[in-house]
């Protein structure tokens, strides 16, 4: 395993995009986790009077680097806290998603028939709602708020895990080493979990990577539309929607919190496509 | 010597629908009748689409059949249970390639029809699986490799060793040598046979190379298209054949 | 003479440093005979093909004192000159025929492109020709096959397709790389009837490389014996058959079943050990470790080329029965 590891390590220094990605996370993981330490104010203390500071603005002996919002909250100990809520998110949806669809792609695959069907309909009806619009509908009936938000972004995202794995449990089904544990008396529970599963490890840690992201961007788009994150939570997605009516005036309010979305999704679009390319191929050359 | 298999009037179909809601019938295999005694090993030649790979489907119950009579050791092949079964017969894939699961190491997949079959500790299947890897050749210093690193001979003995690890009476092999390289063929046939006494196998060897089949197997039949067109003693079958068929393979290898 | 091979070697730039898959071959082939080419997997038989093809991949380093094609020099690494011989002069079918020809085209389509690249023909005359092509290898109905998507054919169809589209420009060189493996022994037979009768019809020379020793032996008038990326032994097939020198050509010959006919069941001569991956090439012989006849001296130095009734790299050769 720990080979396994290594390897793959070197394999991503060669993709220089998605080597830049792991750090950038590396880097937002960092700051997420010591939030507490590194963010120079509470994310939710108003300092009066000091509504709408540029950056690099000092206001009766507290330093604003990133400036202030237009309560008078300190933008960059908000992206710093916001940089530990926006993973969490991501984690969640991914945790969420993967684990029900593995569940159902596996499921799908193997026994086939109406459960196949079943499954699959479902998923082709997910997948044919814009994925933003279909996560607003759930929220509308769950209520606004970063859980639901979180738990509509992993029902939109559950498509892309089942038919994954379906896929890749049908191509390994028949496969002689499948027939072999059959015939050992191997159940079907037995089978899909110690067999199969195993040998779809791969593509499901490139969806995983790529979900993330996915993640992060639709509870932003909730969060930026009020249905996400609700005040005073500090999640980049909310902070652009509160900063919307400033765009002009106080345009920082904007960027950086935009910013961050972007190179935090953009790292992980990196990440999964290095993993992809050096999980895939690695694997079937093999031989 | 007594019966240990008796195929009688097997037949199996596959049906297929078609858009239009009409149904085809094909039949794979058509009355097929044969006997495998105690201790003797059967061989099956056929070109491909004659039904070989099915009969090795059926006989080891990944697959149903249409009609027809399978008796094991006296009972009805269907009547043993999941548990019962593999301990009866087992089989050695064609694919050294496929037939292992990549992700396992050596040891794990030889061992784990026990811990599937006889819920046997991790500790007793590894010794019992080293001890069976001597047993087909394999230095049992590389049974913590992973099937990659093994080459494809290698890769039929861990076949051979996972078939044996449930003592099985009957083993089934679909063409295990055809992918093998010539030499490596030798040996691999030289293992099976030295096995096959050793532990007092029947065997139904599957493949299209004549010359192997001669060699190793003491009565022969010949499939063609779903049908046995003859059988009977190795040696005579080959040396003088009844079946124009049976001629017209033997004409052909070279 | 039409292809002379003096000093071929194949080198291959890889992550893990150099790999030799060809060291230092020679041979030669006639106007109109069959060299059969004979190897397991790992012995380069496939690599020296496509190396007198110029279809290795980029990092193949290839070597060459000499390579005469039809009385001219041929440089191996001049794409330019091999594109010219490619398709008209030298024709080569593939072992798996279902995945030799382009699954998205037409027969007909792939069989005229061909035409028209090498010969000066309309479309139209590119059609009768290659309707008359299908015909000559047996495929029934040639003009509706023609329409007809790879596919749609069977393992043998298929090959007779590519037969067909090889020989096409009437080749002076055929390369038949392990062209039956993939189908049923009865095709076999018809398939390399054809490729005889074809030979004779066009006085084409065929270059028939297989692992299947009994093959190359019944179809083939000389027989080179590769291993480890080097020529063990080479001959004509009778001398070869009825005296190897080499010990690999001798355990080769052994090791079939056919060997061991009207004796009792007994073990199969088997060549111990495995054939070494490119990385594991031994020092001296290549063939030492596996051989029941090595001495001190063949794990060293190689093994330098001494001819008698064939041609062979050993120190100890087996000497006359």
């Amino acid at each position: 395993m720990r080979e396994l590891f290594l390897e793959l390590f070197k394999d991503l220094k060669k993709n220089k995009g998605a080597f830049a990605g792991l750090w950038v996370i590396l880097f937002f993981i960092t700051l997420g986790l010591l939030a507490p330490i590194l963010s120079p104010y509470p994310p939710d203390q108003v300092v009066d009077g000091a509504l709408r500071l540029p950056p690099n603005s000092h206001f009766q002996g507290h330093y604003f680097l990133f400036g202030t919002d237009d309560i008078g909250r300190d933008l960059l100990s908000r992206l710093i806290y916001g940089s530990r809520v926006s993973l969490w998110v991501g984690l969640s949806v991914v945790l969420l998603s993967a684990s029900l669809g593995t569940f159902l792609g596996l499921s799908a695959g193997y026994f086939g028939g109406w459960v196949d069907r079943v499954i699959s309909r479902t998923m082709d009806f997910i997948m044919a709602l814009p994925s933003v619009l279909f996560a607003i509908v759930i929220v509308a009936v769950l209520g606004p708020g970063l859980l639901n938000a979180i738990v509509a972004v992993s029902i939109v995202a559950l498509p892309n895990f089942t038919r994954l794995i379906r896929a890749q449990v049908l191509a390994e089904k028949n496969k002689q080493y499948v027939q072999a544990a059959q015939l050992y008396g191997a159940g079907a529970f037995r089978i899909l979990f110690k067999e199969i599963l195993p040998n779809c490890v791969a593509p499901l840690i490139v969806q995983a990577s790529l979900g993330f992201s996915e993640g992060v961007l639709n509870c932003a788009a909730l969060g930026f539309l009020g249905l996400g994150a609700q005040a005073p939570t500090p999640e980049w997605g909310t902070m652009l929607s509160d900063a919307r009516s400033f765009l002009e005036s106080s345009p920082w309010m904007v960027n950086l919190p935009g910013l961050c979305i972007l190179v935090v999704v953009l790292s992980f679009n990196l990440l999964g496509d290095g993993l992809r390319d050096a999980l895939d191929p690695r694997l079937k050359n093999r031989t | 010597m007594s019966s240990l298999l008796k195929v009688k009037d097997l037949e199996k179909s596959y049906v297929t629908k078609s858009l239009s809601g009409s149904r085809q019938e094909h039949r794979v295999l058509k009355k097929i009748s044969f006997e495998v005694a105690e201790n003797q090993i059967l061989g099956v030649v056929g070109e491909s689409g004659c039904g070989k790979s099915t009969l090795a489907k059926v006989l080891t119950r990944l697959e149903d059949f249409s009609a027809g009579e399978i008796h094991f050791a006296g009972k009805d092949l269907n009547s043993f249970s999941r548990k019962e079964f593999p301990h009866q017969i087992q089989m050695v894939f064609q694919d050294p390639y496929q037939s292992l699961n990549p992700r396992k190491k050596a040891w794990e997949i030889i061992a784990d029809p026990l811990f599937v079959s006889e819920g046997l500790s991790r500790r007793e299947g590894h010794e019992r699986a080293l001890a069976m890897m001597e047993k087909v050749g394999l230095r049992p210093e590389t049974s913590e490799r992973y099937p990659h690193q093994f080459s494809g001979g290698q890769r039929q003995r861990l076949g051979i060793a996972r078939a044996l690890m449930l003592r099985p009476k009957l083993l089934i092999l679909d063409e295990p040598v055809s992918a093998l390289d010539v030499s490596i063929q030798a040996q691999v046939l030289n293992l099976l046979l030295s096995l096959q006494r050793e532990f007092q196998l029947s065997m139904i060897f599957i493949s299209h190379d004549l010359s192997v089949v001669k060699h190793i197997s003491d009565r022969t039949l010949v499939l063609y298209f779903g049908e046995i067109v003859e059988m009977g003693p190795s040696q005579e079958l080959f040396t003088s054949p009844r079946h124009e068929y049976t001629q017209r393979l033997l004409d052909s290898a070279p | 003479m039409l292809l002379e091979v003096k000093n071929l070697s194949v080198l291959f730039r890889t992550e893990v440093g150099p790999l030799e898959a060809l060291r230092s071959l020679d041979f030669a082939l006639e106007e109109g005979e069959t060299l059969g080419i004979v190897g397991e997997s790992g012995s380069g038989k496939s690599v020296t093909n496509l190396a007198l093809m110029g279809l290795l991949p980029a990092n193949a380093l290839v070597k060459a004192d000499q390579v005469r094609f039809a009385g001219q020099n041929l440089d191996l690494n001049s794409q330019e000159q091999l594109r010219k011989l490619r398709g008209s002069q030298i024709g080569m079918i593939f072992q798996d025929p279902m995945t030799a020809l382009n699954p998205s085209l037409r027969i007909g389509y792939q069989m005229i492109e061909t035409l028209q690249r090498h010969l000066p023909l309309t479309k139209a005359e590119a059609h009768k020709k290659a309707v008359g092509l299908l015909e000559r290898v047996g495929i029934p109905e040639a003009e509706k096959r023609m329409k007809s998507y790879a596919f749609e054919l069977s393992g043998g169809m298929s090959q007779r397709v590519m037969i067909a589209m090889a020989i096409s420009c009437k080749p002076k060189l055929l390369i038949a790389d392990e062209p039956t493996t993939a189908l049923d022994v009865t095709i076999q037979k018809q398939i390399l009837d054809l490729l005889v009768e074809l030979q004779k019809e066009n006085k084409m020379s065929m270059m028939l490389v297989s692992h299947d020793l009994a093959l190359v032996k019944k179809y083939s008038q000389r027989v080179q014996v590769m291993y480890a990326g080097e020529i063990a032994e080479s001959g004509e097939t009778q001398n070869l058959i009825q005296h190897p020198h080499h010990p690999y050509t001798f355990g080769l010959l052994k090791a079939r079943p056919s060997a061991h006919e009207g004796m009792a069941k007994g073990d199969l001569y088997a060549i111990p050990g495995v054939v070494p991956s490119l990385r594991e090439r031994p020092q001296g012989c290549q063939f030492h470790p596996r051989c029941f006849r090595a001495t001190e001296l063949c794990k060293t130095q190689a093994p330098p080329v001494k001819t008698s009734s064939t041609r062979f790299r050993c120190h100890r050769p087996l000497e006359a029965p």
